[in-house]
């Protein structure tokens, strides 16, 4: 059993190996955020990770993406230890394989919708004819080709996602993860989002981990974890849907 | 409430964001030092002369000068038969050099030790009858002679002209304590032994004159200049300090004004620090607000501050001011004697009003930069306060009206000066300072529009050139101070560039023998000691003169102006006249002159004294006025009122017979002149003479230049540092502003060294800004600095040349010190983290 789990983890996109993580508070005394959190997410999946606030969500995203590192356990994207890696490396995977999508969008007001996207690949040094078409193909499929120069401040809350979605899927991650991606957003909006983000995964063929508060959402998972108090459980009562019908 | 609040406040602020506060007071002190060490020097020069007049003229309240250098001293009976006089004394006085020094002169004044004149002696008075009959008694301060090595008893040799008289110290005379600023080059002797030793017979320069009791001081002047005629001036100490005063005040107003250009690029440096210390603390006045603070007390609470930072900056301004004025007082002073004929600096003395001055700039000048900021902030309502909101969006809205400002602005002064400013000295200052505020109107919309113009074509230049269109506080405040400092540098480099460039060719025209023969007496203060007749001889017999062009030049006056007259060989060939000439001269100016008894006429005087040719100009002669018709007018680079020039022989009927003071040869062609140079110094082995090439003496001439404008390179430094100093800052507070979109590139895979170098492009890209705007303002300073103001204050024609290798290298230090200032700022934003997003910022 233990070995078929060290084997999944090996093959999964993501995996947490008991991890923990703690904070030194301003007292100096240590806040533990996570505790001994397991779990992988296979290549294609769609998790969703449902917990109150300060529960440690974020955390986990951060981890997941290489943004922080454990206090104790490993972390594994790709099959590659987080843990093993330089800050370096850690920037260099997450460039080139993890995607992220925030709850405020974090879009550059100093950049047009079409610059927001292609930011990735200008970080990466890529060259304008190998980003272009998919840049020209993403913002075709989220709707907002006719809006690429316009600046991003002149955009709805939807739309502003729709181009943060966009961004992170640029260069095609393996790994795309989502922190609260409706939670600045009416359920209207939020839905319509997460549909798209949820297709867009599905043709890309890559794996969504995803964080939100909302059970109509996270029932769109294949998969549902709950956090509470630091600690992952798989939650038991993961349940279609009731979606608003757009108007 | 609140001071406690402040001061603990300020304490965390302070600890807290230190590298901010430390610009700001870094940015304060150096517009500080440079203004005070200019007021320093300004102040010292006048006080320079002023201690000397009093050392010297001590309670005299009345002074007999001449309009020629001396005048005969059988005028002294009749001062002293005027009623209402009750003592008067009579002064020689020559600027006289010491042998086997390059820079020492001593000021040297005979006196009748009879005469009630009081001559602070310091230990032993001076024995009269010693001073009498001792040849070549002289008593000296005791500084200089400590300076010399000399002691009572000591002898040295001293030269008048091509003359050499030995002296001996015979006592000790301080006149420090009749005036602490007094020369210490003042020296005295007996006049008659002076007037003997060098050959000046019957010859004085001054009477001092102490009225009776109660007569009054205007009415015994008008009594005495009726009384005394026409050769000479009556005058009081306070005119004789107010011309002194005159004659620099050209020279003192440009310093002035470029060295508060620094302090307005000091200004915006604290406007920007203001502005991103109250952005970062907009919570903490959101909060105040809140719990009850009024509007007033959250003003008065920055600006409380603020004004104490600037009295930091104040406080280390002072001692930076006194330095640097300390540092230049040696180049200035030289400037002074050089070009003004006045005292130079002995030692400079920081008055209380200069204290209060360097305080007021330092305390009123932060709190002028940081008032729009206050008042902002204090305005804001609680809410907006503690919401999330930034300032930018306010220059964003205002850029199209701040240009439409900065474009009225300019077109307003234009036609103002068109229509009625050109005839006002001052107007071309105001078009400067026109200039210099219009160029901070025009960046916020410039930036804006070339940032959003920009493609991002890679994480790079292009991107850092982005980011500083949205953040329109901080980066147009940035470039605007960078451009006004650019300005300033370019307009000056290519103002001195196209003057030296200009008296370069002046000087080929106008030095045109081989030879240059003068006493070394007259590199000083104007002496009228002259070459002796054997000098001449020795020098004009030399088998390879073809031509002699004697000089003969003394100061005089036409109206209240002191001039430079020279008194020239009209009748040389053509091809060796001294005088470019502007366009309008007499056809045939030499002969005209020669026949009319005319003059030549400086243009610096011609503009000063609104005169032409075919006017006549009024000199003052021993006789009385004579009017002089002007057959031409040559271009001159002199300071002060201007010169102006005739044939010897009109010279000596108007002003009587008089020592040449100096004298040019003509080599035959082919002539090795350096030959010529080194036989002429052999046959006269002990005159004390400088004979120089026509090589030489140019290279000396545009070594006074250089050395004149060596306070204005330094201004400019200071000013570009200070401008610096706000690129560093600007990019300190960006570093902190966008922590949330660093930390997201981090978050999307920037590494920590693309960071860096997009700060350090945000650097350069303002570097650039600066520099472009900075250079169109340049070349509209430099075409008001030529054109109107130097026409306006000095009258000198320059032409227009640009020494592009000079400006290329300017730019390259501009571009390299903004690179430079970007580095920190670059380490802190690359130390960013992508955990530190928050939603506030973006």
């Amino acid at each position: 059993m233990e070995s078929q789990q060290i084997a999944d983890n090996a093959a999964a996109v993501l995996a947490f190996d008991a991890v923990g993580k703690a904070y030194a508070a301003p007292s100096g005394e240590q806040r533990h955020v996570l505790h001994d959190v397991s779990f992988a997410a296979p290549a294609g999946r769609r998790i969703a990770i449902v917990g109150r606030s300060g529960s440690g969500k974020s955390t986990l995203l951060h981890l997941a993406a290489g943004i922080d590192v454990p206090t104790r356990g490993d972390v594994r994207v790709m099959g590659r230890s987080l843990a093993e890696m330089s800050e370096t490396a850690r920037t260099t995977l997450r460039r080139d394989h993890v995607g992220l999508v925030f709850q405020f969008f974090y879009l550059m007001p100093h950049l047009s919708v079409h610059d927001n996207v292609a930011l990735p690949a200008l970080i990466a040094g890529d060259k304008p004819r190998q980003f272009e078409p998919r840049v020209a193909q993403l913002l075709d499929r989220v709707g907002l080709s006719d809006r690429a120069h316009e600046r991003v401040q002149k955009l709805s809350g939807g739309e502003m996602q729709r181009v943060a979605i966009c961004r992170a899927l640029l260069r095609r991650p393996h790994l795309l993860l989502a922190d609260e991606p409706t939670g600045n957003l009416d359920d209207e909006n939020g839905w319509r989002v997460m549909e798209l983000m949820l297709s867009l995964v599905a043709e890309e063929g890559g794996t969504l981990i995803f964080v939100t508060h909302s059970r109509e959402v996270s029932g769109l998972a294949d998969e549902v974890w709950r956090l509470h108090s630091g600690v992952l459980s798989p939650h038991a009562e993961a349940e279609a849907p009731a979606a608003p019908q757009p108007s | 409430m609140m001071r406690r609040y402040f001061v603990t406040a300020m304490a965390a602020h302070l600890r807290t964001g230190g590298s901010l506060y430390l610009l700001t007071i870094l940015g304060v002190a150096l517009g500080v030092a440079a203004v005070l060490s200019i007021q320093i020097i300004n102040r010292n020069a006048i006080a320079a002369f002023a201690g000397s007049v009093k050392a010297v003229s001590g309670e005299a309240a009345l002074s007999v000068l001449g309009y020629t250098p001396s005048f005969p001293e059988d005028l002294y009976p009749r001062v002293l038969s005027t009623p209402g006089v009750q003592a008067a004394w009579p002064l020689w006085r020559a600027a006289v050099a010491l042998s086997g020094r390059d820079d020492g002169m001593l000021d040297l004044i005979g006196v009748d030790f009879f005469t009630p004149v009081d001559i602070p002696w310091q230990g032993e008075p001076g024995d009269p009858a010693a001073a009498l009959s001792q040849p070549g008694w002289v008593a000296l301060t005791p500084l200089l002679a400590e300076q010399m090595g000399w002691r009572v008893g000591d002898a040295f040799t001293v030269s008048r002209g091509s003359r050499l008289v030995r002296l001996t110290v015979g006592a000790l005379v301080d006149f420090h304590a009749l005036n602490p600023l007094a020369s210490p080059k003042l020296a005295v002797m007996d006049i008659a032994q002076a007037q003997s030793l060098f050959g000046d017979a019957g010859a004085i320069h001054q009477i001092d004159i102490k009225l009776a009791a109660g007569a009054d001081t205007a009415a015994m002047r008008t009594r005495l200049q009726e009384h005394l005629g026409p050769a000479v001036r009556v005058v009081t100490p306070e005119q004789r300090e107010a011309q002194a005063k005159g004659l620099l005040s050209a020279f003192q107003l440009n310093l002035t004004a470029l060295s508060l250009i620094s302090l307005f690029v000091g200004v915006f440096l604290v406007y920007s620090s203001t502005q991103a210390a109250l952005v970062r603390r907009r919570e903490e006045f959101g909060l105040l607000r809140s719990l009850g603070a009024t509007r007033r007390q959250v003003f008065a609470l920055i600006i409380t501050e603020v004004g104490l930072l600037g009295g930091l900056g104040a406080a280390l301004g002072l001692p930076l001011g006194y330095g640097v004025a300390q540092a230049n007082v040696r180049v200035v002073s030289a400037t002074l004697s050089n070009l003004y004929l006045l005292e130079e600096i002995a030692r400079l003395e920081m008055t209380t009003w200069l204290y209060a001055l360097g305080i007021v700039i330092g305390v009123g000048g932060a709190v002028v930069g940081a008032l729009l900021p206050a008042l902002d902030m204090a305005r804001r309502d609680t809410r907006a306060l503690l919401s999330a909101f930034t300032l930018h969006e306010t220059v964003g809205s205002l850029a199209l009206r701040l240009f439409a400002l900065g474009v009225a602005l300019p077109l307003t002064a234009a036609v103002w000066y068109g229509l009625h400013g050109r005839h006002w000295q001052h107007a071309g200052f105001v078009l400067a300072v026109v200039l210099l505020f219009t160029l901070p109107l025009l960046t916020p919309l410039l930036v804006r529009e070339l940032c959003a113009r920009i493609r991002v074509r890679g994480f790079g230049l292009g991107y850092s050139l982005k980011g500083l269109g949205v953040r329109l506080q901080t980066t147009s405040v940035a470039v605007a101070s960078l451009a006004v400092a650019v300005s300033m540098l370019i307009g000056i480099t290519l103002m001195i560039g196209s003057f030296r460039q200009t008296l370069s060719v002046w000087i080929g025209t106008s030095i045109q023998a081989d030879v240059y023969i003068a006493p070394a007496s007259w590199r000083g203060t104007g002496s009228d000691g002259g070459l002796e007749p054997h000098v001449m001889a020795t020098a004009t017999s030399h088998p390879a003169v073809q031509a002699v062009d004697r000089l003969r030049r003394f100061h005089g006056y036409t109206g209240g102006r002191r001039i430079s007259i020279s008194g020239v060989e009209m009748d040389l060939a053509p091809g060796r006249s001294r005088f470019p000439f502007l366009p309008g001269a007499l056809p045939n100016p030499y002969g005209a002159m020669r026949e009319r008894r005319g003059v030549f006429v400086g243009e610096t005087l011609a503009r000063k004294a609104g005169v032409w040719v075919g006017d006549t100009l009024p000199i003052h002669t021993p006789i009385g006025v004579q009017r002089f018709p002007i057959a031409a007018v040559y271009y001159d680079y002199s300071a002060g009122d201007g010169a102006a020039a005739m044939d010897l022989r009109t010279m000596t009927q108007a002003f009587g017979p008089g020592p040449v003071s100096s004298t040019a040869l003509y080599l035959r062609p082919g002539t090795d002149v350096a030959a010529v140079v080194e036989e002429l110094q052999a046959a006269l082995p002990d005159a004390p003479l400088e004979i120089r090439s026509n090589r030489r003496l140019r290279e000396e001439v545009l070594a006074i230049f250089d050395q004149t404008f060596a306070i204005t390179r330094l201004l400019q430094f200071m000013s570009l540092l200070i401008a610096v100093c706000g690129i560093a800052l600007m990019l300190l507070v960006l570093a902190r502003e966008q922590v949330s979109e660093l930390a997201l590139c981090r978050s999307l895979g920037a590494r920590g060294r693309q960071l860096f170098g997009v700060f350090v492009g945000k650097g350069l890209s303002m570097g650039v800004m600066g520099l472009a705007l900075g250079s169109v303002g340049g070349v509209l300073l430099a075409g008001l600095l030529i054109y109107v103001i130097n026409r306006a204050y000095f009258g000198w024609t320059i032409q227009p040349y640009v020494d592009w290798g000079l400006i290329a290298q300017q730019a390259a230090t501009i571009l390299g010190a903004a690179v430079l200032a970007s580095l920190y700022p670059a380490l802190r934003a690359r130390q960013t983290s992508a955990v530190a997003l928050s939603r506030d910022d973006l």
